[in-house]
C-alpha cells in the first residue's frame, strides 16, 4: 500500500515532467495532436468511401462500421497517450545501451521506461474516435444495457492494456536480438484489422485476432455484442481481464527475463 | 563494503563474414564466439576508499563497474555491495549508489537542470532539508547555479559533467562509480571534479571507485590503483608502489634551434638517461625516481640552445607496457 502510494506520487512528478518536456517543443506538440487528427480522418474517409460504393459490408451498415471505428480508437489512444516509450525500447534503447540509466534507479525500471514519455498526440487519436462514437452512434440503435456499458468501459481501459502487453512482449523481444522494432510494428498493425467486423475475414485471421493477438476480442467483439447481442456481455467482459492479465504478466516476465541478459554498450 | 568475488563476463556474438554474402551468412549461421571481457577478478574495497579502476581501452574496466552497479549480470561470481548483489537486489542497492557515465547523460534532456533534482528528490525520497543542504554543498563546489535554470541539452560538455556529478551525489551515496568523468574536458572543470570528489569523500566518507585515462586524476585522487588488462587484474596497490616497481617515467621533447651533430656530450648520467635525436627534435627519456630531474635538465640545457620544450608523463597505457616487460624480464 505505501509501495502504491509512492508510485502514485512519482507517477504524478514525472507526469509534470514529461508535460514540461513537451512544452519545450509546443509548435511540435500542437503539430503533433493535428497532424493525427488528419491521419485517422483522412483513413475514415477512405473507408467510407469503400463502403458507399458497397450497400453493405457483411451486412454491417455505414453508421455501424464507424460506431467500430470509432471504438477500435479508445483503447489504442489510451495505450498510445501512457507507453508510447516502449517503442523507443524496440527500436533503439536497447541496441544502444541506453537501458542503463533506469537500472541505477530506486524505482522499477519498467515504470521508469513507461513514466518517462506522455504523448498528447494521443488525444488527436480519442477526439476522432468519440466524435465517431457521437455521430455514428446517434444514427443506429444500440442495446445499452447496464451489462454493455460495463463492457465497452472494460474493452477500453483493458484493450488498452492489452495494446501496451503486446508491445511490451514484442519490445523485450530486442533484448535477445538487440532490435526488435519491426516486429513490435507487425504485431501492432494487427489492431488495424480490428477496425472492421471480425466475421468478414478468413478463419485464420479471426483465430489470430481473437487468441493471439486478441484486438478482435477487445473491439470488434463487444462492439458486436452491443449492436448485435449474440454473446453475452458478462462473459466477454470477464473473458477481456483475463486475457489482458495473462498478457501483461507474461510481458512483465520477459521483460524481466530480458533484463538479465541486457548487454548495456560499449563506452 | 565492496567485495569482487572470481567475476566473469561473457559476451557472446555471431561469427560474422564479411561482404554482403557474409551478412546473408550470418542471419542464418547459429556460430558464436565468446568473448570474455572480464576474467575471475577479485578484490576488496573498503569504506571511504579512492579506487583508480584502470586499463586501456576495452580492458574491461566499464563492464566491471557496470556489473557492480546492478546493470548487468556476471557470467559468474558475484559482486557484494554491503552484502547485497547489485544485479539481484537492484532497488536496495541503487538507493545506496551513485553512478556517473562519462559518455552518457541520467538527467532528463529536454527540461531545466532544476527540474532534473526535482524528480531525482523524488526518485531518491531525500527530505527537503537534506535536499537543501546537499543542493548548497553541490552548487558550493560545482557551480551550479550560473546553468540550474538552463534545459540540459544547452549545457556545454563540462556544465553537463559537472550537473551530472551533482545528480549522482544528490542522495548521499555511500559509494560512487565514476566511469571516465573527465573525458573532454578543460583542465579548470577537471580541477572542479576532482575537488567536488575529494570534498564529498572527506565530509561523508564515500567510497569512490573511479576509471579515467587521466593519470593526473588518479595522482590527484586515488590512494589505490587496480589495473586491469584483457579482463585480469594485473595489479593492485597503492600509486606510490607502482612508481618504485616500475619507475617515474617522463618523456622530455624539446625542439632545437640548432641542428646537432651527436647525443654524446649528455652521457653523465650512466644508463640512467636515454636520448633520441631527430632531425631538430630531441627526446629524453629517463626516470624521475633515479634521476634528479634538475639536474638532467640543466645538463642538457647547458649544451643546446632550444624552441620548444614538452614534457610528459606516463600514461596508463605505457604503466601497462611497462608491467608486461617487467613480467616478462621476471618470469
Amino acid at each position: 500500500m505505501k509501495r502504491l502510494k509512492r508510485y502514485i506520487k512519482l507517477y504524478k512528478t514525472y507526469l509534470e515532467r514529461a508535460i514540461k518536456s513537451r512544452l519545450e517543443y509546443k509548435k511540435d506538440a500542437i503539430i503533433g495532436i493535428i497532424s493525427f487528427l488528419i491521419t485517422n480522418v483522412t483513413s475514415f474517409a477512405s473507408l467510407m468511401f469503400i463502403v458507399q460504393s458497397i450497400p453493405s459490408l457483411n451486412g454491417w451498415t455505414m453508421y455501424e462500421l464507424g460506431f467500430l471505428y470509432g471504438f477500435s480508437m479508445i483503447p489504442r489512444a489510451i495505450d498510445h497517450l501512457l507507453t508510447d516509450s516502449l517503442w523507443y525500447i524496440g527500436y533503439w534503447y536497447v541496441k544502444n545501451g541506453l537501458i542503463d540509466r533506469f537500472l541505477i534507479r530506486p524505482v522499477n525500471s519498467l515504470f521508469q521506461v513507461i513514466a518517462e514519455v506522455f504523448q498528447p498526440e494521443a488525444i488527436g487519436e480519442a477526439i476522432v474516435g468519440v466524435a465517431l462514437l457521437v455521430m455514428c452512434g446517434s444514427k443506429i440503435s444500440i442495446h445499452w444495457s447496464f451489462a454493455n456499458v460495463v463492457l465497452l468501459i472494460v474493452a477500453s481501459l483493458f484493450g488498452a492494456a492489452i495494446f501496451t502487453a503486446i508491445k511490451l512482449i514484442t519490445c523485450s523481444i530486442a533484448f535477445w536480438t538487440k532490435r526488435s522494432g519491426q516486429l513490435m510494428s507487425t504485431a501492432y498493425n494487427f489492431a488495424d484489422f480490428s477496425k472492421y467486423p471480425i466475421k468478414i475475414y478468413h478463419p485464420v485471421i479471426k483465430f489470430i485476432m481473437t487468441f493471439i493477438l486478441p484486438f478482435g476480442l477487445v473491439i470488434s467483439i463487444p462492439i458486436e455484442v452491443v449492436l448485435r447481442g449474440g454473446y453475452n456481455a458478462v462473459v466477454i467482459s470477464i473473458a477481456i481481464i483475463f486475457v489482458a492479465s495473462i498478457l501483461s504478466l507474461l510481458g512483465y516476465s520477459i521483460w524481466n527475463m530480458g533484463l538479465k541478459r541486457y548487454e548495456s554498450s560499449g563506452s | 563494503m565492496i567485495e569482487v568475488k572470481n567475476l566473469v563476463k561473457q559476451f557472446k556474438k555471431p561469427i560474422r563474414g564479411e561482404g554482403i554474402k557474409g551478412m546473408v551468412k550470418t542471419l542464418f549461421s547459429t556460430k558464436h564466439e565468446i568473448k570474455t571481457a572480464v576474467d575471475n577478478i577479485s578484490f576488496k574495497i573498503n569504506e571511504g576508499e579512492i579506487v583508480g579502476y584502470i586499463g586501456s581501452n576495452g580492458a574491461g574496466k566499464s563492464t566491471t563497474i557496470k556489473m557492480m552497479c546492478g546493470i548487468l549480470n556476471p557470467t559468474s561470481g558475484a559482486v557484494l555491495i554491503n552484502g547485497l548483489e547489485p544485479y539481484k537486489k537492484r532497488r536496495q542497492v541503487a538507493q545506496n549508489i551513485g553512478v556517473v557515465f562519462g559518455q552518457k547523460t541520467q538527467l532528463w534532456w529536454d527540461i531545466q537542470l532544476i527540474e532534473s533534482y526535482k524528480v531525482l528528490k523524488e526518485i531518491y525520497e531525500i527530505s527537503d532539508e537534506d535536499y537543501k543542504e546537499r543542493m548548497d554543498f553541490l552548487d558550493e563546489v560545482l557551480g551550479l547555479s550560473e546553468f540550474l535554470n538552463q534545459p540540459v541539452r544547452t549545457l556545454s560538455l563540462g556544465q553537463r559533467m559537472r550537473a551530472d556529478l551533482a545528480a549522482s551525489l544528490l542522495h548521499n551515496p555511500k559509494v560512487l562509480f565514476l566511469d571516465e568523468p573527465t573525458i573532454g574536458l578543460d583542465v579548470l572543470v577537471k580541477e572542479k571534479i576532482r575537488a567536488a570528489i575529494k570534498e564529498m569523500n572527506k565530509k561523508y566518507n564515500t567510497t569512490v571507485i573511479l576509471t579515467t585515462h587521466d593519470m593526473a586524476d588518479i595522482e590527484n585522487l586515488c590512494s589505490r590503483i587496480i589495473i586491469i588488462d584483457e579482463g585480469h587484474i594485473i595489479y593492485d596497490g597503492d600509486l606510490l608502489n607502482i612508481k618504485n616497481k616500475f619507475g617515474d617515467l617522463r618523456t622530455v621533447t624539446i625542439e632545437l634551434r640548432d641542428s646537432l651533430d651527436s647525443t654524446d656530450c649528455f652521457n653523465t648520467f650512466g644508463g640512467n638517461v636515454t636520448y633520441t635525436l631527430n632531425n631538430l627534435e630531441l627526446t629524453v627519456n629517463f626516470d624521475a625516481l633515479k634521476v634528479n630531474f634538475e639536474e638532467v635538465m640543466n645538463n642538457v640545457l647547458t649544451h643546446i640552445h632550444m624552441k620548444d620544450m614538452k614534457i610528459k608523463e606516463i600514461s596508463i597505457e605505457e604503466v601497462v607496457r611497462e608491467i608486461y616487460k617487467k613480467e616478462e624480464m621476471e618470469g
